[in-house]
């Protein structure tokens, strides 16, 4: 099958009219990945969570993992202490409680725009795919260097399984290839995810800020943290006090490993000419090979 | 550079195997022969060793059916590492790098003083790196994908853990070529001996770039922890800090090793060879404790380049300091004063004092230090099934340093004839 | 709550550097005296 058949039939299935809004634009673009032009991302305003953990449950749902009870009281008690992302919850919503009162945070998956993870996978298990998911596959061999490069700590492992997988927000993969949105967007009743291009989603953000700056700090988290990210948060206090790392720097992850990467070459070439140079340098002439046998018996000589 | 040495490896692996066709019969018999144990077999150290072995196999089999979590290990989802990275592969390897330093010592630096031990050093390099990577298997989560990034579908060329993987195995091959003369010798095959010979210099140089891109690649893995491994020991130099490392790490293990090996295998080694075998031990301290100042140098200027001299006062900062004083500067003095005097007790101590300091300055990278901020209480510590599996493959590759020592003259004088080459 | 701009010298710490190098040639030539020195 050529390229362009390929591609033709993959489309067929999902091509649609260029007319869909902000809320779902996957529907306007999607079909195949290489054709998606921008990372995909979701705007999380936590000055409207309501910490109804209604994400949680469709996340969970969506996803195959075990699905929360969300009724009012465990909600309430749940929320009492701060909890990650595990290998069962792709998503979780944290209760901080700070001068404006409780502020409800959704955590997950941040899928950077350079993801430390994706660069440290040696069998391209994680990848970034062009639409911007972040995604895991089976042919990873489990050695948990993703943990390890992730800024945020986000991959978790299946300690507990004998044939374990990395767990993982994927935003949506296969929701979004068939068409759709991620199943949080889509459940969420006060409209605190917004799914969309990033551009769009952090032109919304901007927005946002510029339209109540009193209400909102002026920031936006992910815009620049470790090069960009295609989560973006915004926040009515600052960041650190609803469980972000403000140390993380505005490098891309993957950068830091470029020094070691690129002398790679370099001592391939380098290091056997130097010492071939030596070794060549340091015969004596009258030596007729270098075979270990003849230092042997030079070595025998002088012992006896 | 890589692909040419690649496809003479590959015939030297035919050539090697080709003898063992041609008289299959006699090559069986040969080694049934060898296979069998020599000597008393219920000495103290087997007595010892042989229940943590077999209750180390017993474990591995459980870890592969049940998954790596507990009871098996402590890792956990702050923990992703733990002792089997950090000692088993991280430290293992720094502790077989004695074989490249010396190999670039003897073959081309062609200090002769040195080529007594080269041989015993290679065996233990060699074995580290095959129980090492035998030891990934087990700490992978997907072992039965290990051969991924080798003939899989899609390499991820771009990651650090991609070059160590390649850089091990190709390791692996290079030392054994760089072994295999001696194992020529032990089948008596003198034609192959003479070929393996001649391609050890080609070995030897392959040999030293790949260890030095993957000692100092084993930290370029944990480069992406920035904001995990406390500021004190993060450094985006940290592969340069470990190849440093790798050198007196590798000799302290030579010196601990060769010491050892020439109590228990004394009988296979003659007077003279015993005197001599001082200045060798000398010339490595001398080695060492130079290696240690210009490492202890470089961890004082990077201390100060990446802003962490205020966390000296905290218990991270102790910490920090017992390191690099009592485990490199303490050390590195001892090894000087034990050259100066010839003193080799003092020597053999500080190699042990050094030894240990390698084990807490990787662990610290893969551990300790890493996500050092989580509670006490909730730490990663190793687990007894954790240590016990450490054990037995430590003792597994005594035994198989041990069972060709004692067949291979590896410490003793090679046959007449392979003496006789050239 | 905005966040102003702090200048932050990268090049800080090189003054105190160079100097740490400076004294590492002195005592390298001491230390390299006393890993030759004969036993008496
Ligand atoms: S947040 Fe972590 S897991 Fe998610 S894309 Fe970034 S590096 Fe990968
Ligand atoms: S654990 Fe799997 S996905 Fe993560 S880096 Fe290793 S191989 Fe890649």
């Amino acid at each position: 099958m050529d390229r362009r058949n390929f591609l033709k039939i993959f489309g067929s299935g999902v091509a649609t009219a260029a007319t869909g809004n902000l809320l779902n634009p996957a529907k306007t673009n999607a079909s195949e990945d290489n054709q998606a032009t921008e990372f995909y991302g979701i705007l999380v305003d936590t000055t409207r969570c309501i910490g109804c953990r209604r994400c949680e449950k469709a996340c969970a749902e969506a996803n195959g993992l075990p699905v929360p009870d969300i009724d009012e009281l465990t909600n309430k008690s749940v929320l009492e202490k701060m909890r990650r992302t595990s290998d069962t919850q792709y998503t979780i919503i944290n209760r901080y409680d700070t001068e404006k009162g409780p502020i409800y945070v959704p955590k997950r998956c941040m899928h950077c725009n350079q993801p430390g993870c994706a660069a440290a996978c040696l069998v391209k298990a994680m990848r970034k795919r062009p639409s911007g998911h972040v995604t895991w596959d089976a042919n990873c061999i489990g050695c948990r260097l993703c943990m390890v490069s992730c800024p945020f700590d986000i991959p978790k492992f299946e300690y507990t399984k004998a044939m374990p997988r990395i767990q993982k927000c994927n935003l949506c993969y296969d929701r979004y290839k068939k068409g759709g949105i991620p199943a949080c967007v889509e459940v969420c009743p006060t409209q605190v995810l917004v799914f969309g291009t990033r551009r769009q989603i952090l032109e919304e953000g901007k927005r946002r800020i510029a339209a109540d700056p009193d209400k909102y700090v002026n920031h936006i988290y992910g815009e620049y943290e470790v090069g960009g990210t295609s989560h973006l948060y915004l926040s009515s206090v600052p960041f650190e006090q609803i469980g972000f790392r403000k140390d993380l720097g505005t490098v891309p992850y993957p950068e830091y490993s470029t020094g070691f990467l690129f002398a790679v070459p370099f001592i391939f070439v380098l290091w056997p000419i130097a010492m071939l140079g030596i070794n060549r340098a340091t015969k004596k002439d009258d030596e007729s090979g270098h075979g270990e046998n003849h230092e042997n018996k030079e070595h025998e000589k002088g012992k006896h | 550079m890589a692909g040419e040495k690649l496809d003479t490896v590959a015939i030297v692996e035919e050539k090697d195997d080709s003898p063992k066709i041609k008289n299959l019969s006699d090559f069986w018999t040969f080694l049934k022969k060898e296979l069998k144990p020599r000597g008393n077999i219920a000495t103290p150290f087997n007595l010892i060793s042989l229940p943590i072995m077999i209750l180390g196999y017993i474990f591995i089999v459980y870890r592969l059916a049940a998954g790596l979590g507990k009871p098996i290990t402590n890792l956990n989802q702050d923990f992703p590492w733990g002792l089997w990275i950090g000692f088993d592969v991280v430290t293992g390897v720094a502790f077989a790098g004695g074989a490249y330093v010396l190999c670039f010592v003897v073959y081309i630096l062609r200090a002769e003083k040195y080529h007594a031990i080269i041989r015993a050093t290679v065996l233990n390099g060699f074995l580290a790196y095959l129980f090492y990577a035998g030891a990934i298997v087990l700490d992978i989560g997907r072992w039965w994908n290990i051969y991924n990034p080798m003939i899989g579908n899609s390499f991820g060329v771009n990651a650090v853990m991609f070059l160590v993987a390649w850089h091990f195995f190709l390791y692996m091959l290079a030392e054994l070529v760089e072994f295999s003369p001696t194992i020529a010798e032990w089948l008596g095959m003198k034609r192959l001996r003479k070929i393996l010979g001649s391609l050890t210099l080609g070995a030897v140089v392959f040999g030293i770039c790949l260890s030095t891109l993957h000692q100092s690649g084993l930290a370029a893995l944990m480069i992406m922890a920035k904001n995990k491994i406390h500021p004190l020991w993060y450094t985006e130099f940290i592969p340069i800090l470990y190849f440093v490392s790798s050198i007196f790490a590798g000799l302290s293990m030579v010196i601990f090793e060769g010491s050892i090996s020439h109590k228990v295998f004394g009988d296979q080694i003659d007077e003279a060879h015993h005197k001599h075998y001082d200045d060798i031990l000398v010339g490595l301290a001398r080695i060492c404790s130079v290696a240690m100042f210009g490492y202890f140098f470089l961890k004082i200027i990077l201390l100060v380049h990446e802003h962490a001299v205020p966390y000296l006062n905290s218990p991270m900062g102790y910490w920090f300091l017992l390191e690099i004083i009592g485990f490199v500067l303490v050390p590195c003095f001892m090894f000087a004063h034990g050259a100066q005097q010839r003193n080799t007790s003092t020597i053999k101590f500080a190699a042990v004092i050094t030894m240990i300091g390698i084990i807490i300055n990787r662990l610290n990278y893969t551990f300790i230090a890493y996500n050092w901020y989580v509670p006490l209480s909730q730490k990663y510590w190793p687990a007894p099934m954790e240590l016990i599996i450490t054990a037995s493959i430590i003792l597994t590759e005594i035994w198989a340093f041990r069972w060709i020592v004692n067949r291979m003259p590896v410490l003793k004088e090679p046959p007449a004839w392979a003496r006789k080459l050239h | 709550m905005e966040e102003l701009f702090t200048y932050t010298d990268i090049f800080a710490t090189k003054g105190v550097e160079y100097l740490i190098i400076i004294a590492f040639f002195i005592l390298i030539v001491a230390f390299w005296g006393l890993v030759n020195m004969r036993p008496q």
